[in-house]
């Protein structure tokens, strides 16, 4: 017995490096998302060609271009947004933690659970803050009795960064607050339903700088729990809240990789031309 | 490159790479005149090197200024980016040079109220290397060539060799004759600045490698045989 212990010890030493070794390679392969040559068309004009992308977990990862270019298209097939418009049909591979979300199994109302959205221009509901939140929950059934939905709500508004401007007004219209707290009103419908993505698609562009930088600060926040994929025109925006960054031109995506690399050495001359706006 | 859609963008990393070219013809000027005025024993020229200094100091805030003003106002990404990042750094390792100049100038000076010594010669030679090296590598900054910057990095262990050769001799004089030993000590330092102008230089070609492309000069610089502090021949 005490042999058997002295050589388990003795091993140990020996194996971890090769079990770090191994987690290591598992991170780096952490993709969420991951695109195979995907093409969307609308009727009989091509929008996105040959898209292929791994997305990372628990990281933002900003796509940036020139209007036309593809990238909200792009977001869109991650949601199944695009099936809503008529004519749009979509290509190749995009698999979300390895399962093919086109699958005709995958109903696309669960998905969007999962893969939740928020656009330009705040949204919320003409209700109270306080169903705003609990909307989402209380359509998936998500909890069983009053305190649940209220502890519920707590935390999502909370996590949104929401929670102490309107703990003492939880029943007053949402659409009362500010246009940057709609904004986070919006982030905490999203992520009252627990999903795994969050798509964003230009949060800020209607937001004056205060209310920018609180949202980017919770985005900020809210990567360590979820996977971020933000739209933005904002070049400086890009370069401040994401790790990963991918160009888009005409279409395709021209160049992807470590945010601080786009913006001190892109690797082609069209993000270059692009982020140091020489054309866009 | 294309322009900027910004008109004003373009005409301001220009100014800055326009003012960079400035300050490099007077660090280049300083640097031939000081070693002209230190071999010729021409005091006029040393106190006119001195005096210009202050305009190589002046063109030095000038280009921070410039470069704080396109951070600011602009924001730059990418090439825009390293294109002021390295005027920046350039304009810095210019201003040493100028100092480093004004140095040899001021030991001039001195050197002009005692006795020649021969070894001004090797003191020409080696000043006319590090004046070339400054040359190429102010080309190698405005013509984006890695090139000439890589072979001004290579090419500094020659600086380095000559300083060594003339660090032995300038000992073997003064132990022949301490009555050399306050002119000789102020050659020594005549030949360390411009040795320290050499990696002055190699500093600019470092940075014209990270302009172009982006990334740090990784590899170990070639060095030629280092002068131990503790050498006794």
């Amino acid at each position: 017995m005490a042999n058997d212990l002295a050589d388990t010890r003795g091993s140990a030493p020996l194996a971890a490096p090769a079990v770090r070794a191994a987690l290591g390679a598992l991170m780096e392969t952490n993709s969420k998302v991951v695109a195979r040559d995907v093409t969307v068309w609308y009727g009989d004009k091509q929008a996105l060609f040959d898209v292929s992308i791994d997305i990372p977990d628990r990281a933002v990862t900003a796509f940036i271009g020139p209007s036309g270019c593809g990238k909200t298209t792009f977001l869109r097939c991650i949601n199944r947004m695009n099936d809503t418009i008529e004519g749009a049909r979509v290509g190749g591979a995009l698999e979300i933690e390895g399962k093919n979300i086109y699958a005709r199994s995958v109903d696309p109302v669960v998905l969007r659970m999962r893969v939740g959205m928020v656009f330009q221009k705040p949204n919320p509901f003409p209700k109270s803050i306080y169903e705003n939140v609990a909307y989402g929950p209380r359509i998936h059934g998500m909890t069983k009795t009053k305190a649940d939905m209220d502890n519920l709500v707590e935390a999502a508004l909370k996590r949104a960064s929401l929670w102490e401007e309107v703990k003492d007004r939880l029943h007053q219209s949402g659409t009362g607050l500010s246009g940057g707290q709609q904004q986070r009103l919006v982030i905490a419908r999203t992520v009252a339903v627990n999903p795994d993505i969050i798509l964003m698609d230009e949060p800020c562009s209607a937001l004056d700088p205060i209310a920018t930088a609180k949202i980017e600060e919770l985005i900020d926040e809210l990567r360590a729990n979820y996977c971020i994929i933000i739209v933005t025109h904002s070049m400086a925006q890009a370069a401040r809240v994401s790790q990963r960054t991918a160009f888009f031109h005409l279409g395709r995506l021209v160049e992807t990789g470590p945010t601080e690399e786009i913006f001190t050495k892109p690797r082609d001359s069209r993000t270059q031309d692009y982020i140091t706006g020489r054309f866009g | 490159m294309a322009d900027h859609t910004v008109k004003a963008f373009t005409e301001e990393l220009d100014g800055l790479a326009n003012e960079i070219a400035r300050m490099g013809g007077l660090a280049e000027t300083a640097v031939l005149d000081c070693i002209s005025a230190v071999v010729r024993r021409d005091t006029m020229l040393a106190q006119d090197v001195i005096a210009r200094d202050a305009k190589i100091d002046q063109a030095q805030r000038d280009v921070e200024r410039r470069a704080i003003k396109l951070m600011a106002l602009r924001q730059p990404f990418a090439a825009d980016l390293r294109h002021v990042l390295t005027a920046w750094r350039v304009s810095g390792d210019l201003e040493r040079i100028g100092d480093l100049a004004k140095n040899i100038a001021k030991r001039t000076l001195v050197l002009n109220q005692s006795d020649p010594i021969q070894l001004t010669k090797a003191i020409e030679r080696m000043g006319r290397i590090a004046a070339r090296q400054l040359k190429t590598v102010l080309d190698a900054y405005a013509n984006n060539d890695v090139q000439a910057a890589l072979s001004v990095w290579t090419h500094d262990e020659d600086i380095d060799a000559h300083y060594n050769s003339l660090f032995r001799e300038l000992l073997t004089y003064m132990m022949e004759d301490p009555r050399t030993i306050s002119p000789c000590a102020h050659l020594l330092f005549v030949a360390k600045n411009i040795e320290r102008i050499g990696d002055h230089c190699t500093n600019i070609a470092e940075m014209v490698h990270y302009l172009v492309t982006g990334e740090e000069m990784s590899a170990e610089r070639p060095k030629g045989v280092e002068v131990s502090a503790d050498t006794d021949d």
